[in-house]
């Protein structure tokens, strides 16, 4: 992204407990708290639509930030071919992929939410399945470099050795095929992730908006989707970026030693997307 | 049957427009030296080589053109409310987000290129005025492509997003596309074509840029056109066949099996992009071969 | 890379030009909201000076946390104060309907809050161990809520719910022309998101002085400022637009000016078509 290194070191990679605990605790809490708001009126739709959105949010963002440990990104070392991935930020290329995913979900929205969910999960996929080829033929057919992982002995799927075919000097590069099937399943979480969320506020605030006074057009439903995508695009980034910290900005994929710490980023998404989600629900809250 | 048709023929446009935009865009972004290659061209003055190279430290490429789009979208959109008619509102939303590129780039160049005085790395006011302006050129042309996509997707097409959203969208797609595809073709084969042809840079090599032309020094232009031969092309057809299949899974499929038609095409079409994945894999390690003699 | 982030001594502490930004932000979105209860939207101009004021103060904030290195790069940290900032933003202009004087300090409470949380998971869930961390993402989406209230002063001339969710055409209430409704919203976010982390980002090495820093991040806010007051014709009376459009770019051309001379004067030479000059060769 910018040329602002890496700093490994600081981060140990290791699992914390104790605030991880505390956590999940203020994550309930905040539930539960939709829940009564919910229940008391100040939120509308009745309790157990309250509890239903701000749960489905959450998972929403816990699948964007497992989705985001899928995604093969080298930064800057990449570009030199230096070191396996997309030569890209991580955050970014996720919210890429994840907004194409949103723009294919938000389109099927009237569908049903069981289209809308797999059209958006296939669309990010497939903004995914084409990077991470044209990548490759960049590497093969531009610079003729073949792919090479530098943190694995055999590719995990297709049991290629790697150390042979990484030139000197290098951790490796290119995308061989467990980070381009990486690639793709980051981008399928993530499509299905965003749009997860944006359904979710979509039917939140069409039902929230009339009870607040804002009725009498048709264009109602513009307001909503306005509303409900520009939250969702914020909280992806909030989510993305914050799943970026967990792997300090590059990974390779599925097989990298960084993959482990995912569930670090799960428990982070899940607060971050319940004070998040309660917040942007509370934007149709009556007083 | 009709709508079908106009479906296929915008769905042909988009994805022929985003192609171009593609092209432009990582070509802007490599005149300019945006992105991750970009750390090369910091690092060459700390370690001792002044070079004529711009330094267009924006941000990444897909935060700097989800910019460059949205607001041009926003702009659009604000002429479109104004009665202006649709092409010139595309212009004019386009204009001015050129005119925001080319003063982005310009204080990113000299602000990174005066905090690198203790190395010694001056400031090139012709450097500022000649490759600015190819920049904004080609920034014109990836964002007008853009532009016109979000336009058509909202009104023929008829997308929920209002046009500013499918400006987010689409531009975070294009510079996504645009990095992953054209990073490593200018990063390693332009910046450090005095490096082996067919392998990666060693680190130890990090900073060496070449900073020498054909004739004279060597300029960012000069980058240009190196990598529109392979490299923006390449981020062109990268962008477009993203935008051509997610609108040609939906529009022709989607009326099949209460709209999983447009799913499972769109299955399909990632298994066949793996499989081209896997073959171009396998082809690259059967013809070029191990580096050293496989154990 | 081995590019090493390393932030100027400053002659401004940080703490003084925090509460610089904050102070002239709020009072800046306090004059807009005037206008908003007497009825006239040409103090609309007064949110260019928050997002100015605004952005400052997050310049500072960003410089002090990135220099820590953050393992991903300077425009995550804006992308990340503005994700947060727009729901609180939107939160807080819910609560004018209370009333329209608490929106500005609800919304920078908000974002503290929204941000505290976000700081502190990634501090010590995602085990960051920056010390400043959890206090400066707080920041960031204070900054984020701020800027995003200017820029939506300056395009509508309000900062409550309704102002930006309807528009009046014609003398019917239409939504999907609104500031939200129409995704207006986007614009600013992403202008308010790059302008954040661009003076930083753009002014970054060993020679990075802070009053040139500063003076981009000025030229950015009223650079932003012109897009939004385009816009603005759309939402507000034509004078009122006119009168932002004609101060953005006064406000734009006078920063930038300015902001070249201080590039020339801490550059190691200024030099027009002259090649460099090798010690190796």
């Amino acid at each position: 992204m910018s040329a602002i290194a890496a700093k490994p070191g600081a981060n140990a990679g290791s699992f914390q407990p104790i605030p991880s605990v505390i956590a999940i605790v203020i994550a309930i809490v905040l539930v539960a708290a939709a829940y009564f708001l919910g229940s008391s009126g100040i939120l509308a739709g009745g309790a157990m639509f309250v509890l239903q959105t701000l749960c489905l949010i959450i998972l929403g963002a816990a699948l964007i930030a497992f989705g985001v440990h899928f995604v093969p990104v080298g930064g800057a070392p990449a570009a030199m071919g230096q070191a396996p991935g997309i030569a890209t930020g991580v955050a970014m290329l996720a919210t890429g992929a994840g907004l194409a995913g949103l723009f294919g979900g938000a389109w099927a929205a009237e569908l049903g939410l069981g289209v809308a969910l797999a059209s958006g999960a296939i669309g990010g996929a497939l903004m995914m399945a084409i990077t991470c080829l044209m990548v490759n033929i960049s590497y093969v057919f531009g610079m003729g470099i073949p792919a090479a992982s530098g943190k694995v002995e055999k590719d995990p799927i297709t049991g290629d050795l790697q150390a042979a075919y990484k030139s000197q000097g290098t951790e490796g590069h290119g995308l061989p095929f467990i980070s381009y099937v990486g690639g793709v399943i980051g981008g399928l979480f993530g499509g299905l992730g965003g749009t997860l969320i944006y359904i979710e506020l979509l039917n939140f605030y069409n039902a929230g908006l009339p009870a607040l006074g804002f009725v009498g057009a048709a264009d109602i439903n513009m307001l909503s989707v306005g509303l409900a995508g520009i939250f969702a695009i914020g909280m992806f980034l909030v989510i993305a970026v914050l799943s970026a910290y967990n792997i300090t900005g590059t990974i390779e994929g599925p097989h990298d030693p960084k993959f482990k710490r995912f569930p670090r980023a799960i428990v982070a998404a899940i607060l971050a997307s319940a004070v998040c989600g309660l917040v942007a629900m509370l934007v149709v809250a009556l007083f | 049957m009709q709508e079908i048709i106009i479906g296929i023929g915008v769905t042909a446009l988009a994805g022929a427009l985003a192609a171009v935009a593609g092209a432009a865009e990582d070509t802007e972004s490599n005149i300019g030296s945006q992105g991750d290659p970009n750390s090369q061209v910091q690092l060459a003055p700390q370690m001792g080589y002044t070079h004529r190279i711009y330094n267009k430290a924006v941000s990444g490429e897909p935060p700097a053109y989800t910019l460059w789009v949205t607001l041009a979208c926003g702009v659009a959109w604000a002429f479109l409310m104004l009665g202006v008619n649709a092409i010139l509102a595309i212009i004019f939303g386009t204009v001015l987000a050129t005119f925001v590129q080319g003063v982005y780039a310009t204080t990113a160049y000299l602000g990174r290129t005066a905090s690198l005085s203790k190395f010694g790395q001056p400031v090139f006011i012709d450097v500022v005025k000649s490759v600015t302006t190819v920049t904004m050129a080609h920034a014109f042309v990836a964002i007008f492509a853009t532009v016109t996509v979000c336009y058509l997707m909202m009104t023929v097409i008829g997308h929920p997003f209002a046009l500013p959203l499918l400006g987010i969208v689409w531009g975070l797609a294009l510079g996504a596309a645009g990095s992953a595809t054209g990073n490593p073709y200018y990063g390693k084969e332009r910046q450090y074509q005095n490096q082996k042809f067919g392998a990666g840079v060693p680190i130890s090599a990090s900073g060496n840029i070449v900073r020498y032309a054909e004739a004279g020094q060597r300029s960012s232009i000069d980058n240009g056109f190196f990598t529109a031969k392979f490299g923006g092309p390449a981020s062109g057809l990268c962008f477009g066949l993203i935008v051509f299949f997610e609108l040609w899974r939906t529009i022709i499929f989607e009326d099949y099996l209460a709209g999983w038609g447009a799913v499972i095409v769109g299955a399909l079409v990632i298994i066949i992009f793996m499989i081209i994945d896997r073959y171009v894999e396998v082809w690259a390690r059967k013809n070029y071969g191990p580096y050293a003699v496989e154990a | 890379m081995s590019v090493k982030v390393e932030a100027s001594h400053d002659g401004i502490p940080h703490n003084k030009v925090m509460v610089i930004g904050a102070v002239i932000s709020l009072v800046s979105l306090y004059i807009a909201i005037i206008g908003t209860v007497i009825g006239v939207d040409y103090l609309a101009f007064f949110g260019g000076f928050a997002a100015v004021g605004a952005l400052i103060w997050g310049n500072s904030t960003i410089k002090k946390l990135c220099s820590y290195g953050i393992g991903t790069g300077v425009p995550s940290a804006g992308m990340l104060a503005f994700g947060s900032g727009v729901i609180a933003l939107l939160f807080a202009a819910t609560l004018g309907g209370i009333s329209i004087w608490i929106v500005p300090v609800a919304g920078l409470i908000i974002a503290l809050i929204v941000g505290l949380f976000l700081g502190w998971i990634s501090n010590s869930v995602l085990n960051m161990k920056i010390p400043v961390m959890t206090r400066s993402i707080a920041e960031l989406a204070a900054v984020g809520a701020l800027a995003l209230m200017g820029f939506g002063v300056v395009a509508t001339g309000t900062v409550g719910f309704t102002g930006i969710a309807t528009i009046e055409i014609l003398g019917v209430t239409v939504y999907n022309a609104s500031y939200i409704g129409a995704g207006v919203i986007a614009v600013s976010f992403m202008l308010g998101a790059i302008a954040l982390q661009h003076p930083f980002n753009a002014c970054l090495g060993p020679g990075e002085k802070q009053d040139r820093t500063n003076m981009l991040a000025i030229e950015c806010g009223f650079l932003s400022m012109i897009i939004m007051a385009v816009i603005s014709f759309v939402f507000v009376s034509l004078a009122a637009a006119w009168i932002s459009l004609i101060v953005a770019i006064i406000g734009w051309f006078v920063s930038y000016v300015k902001y070249l001379a201080l590039s020339k004067r801490d550059a190691a030479a200024w030099l027009d078509a002259k090649p460099f000059s090798d010690a190796e060769e």
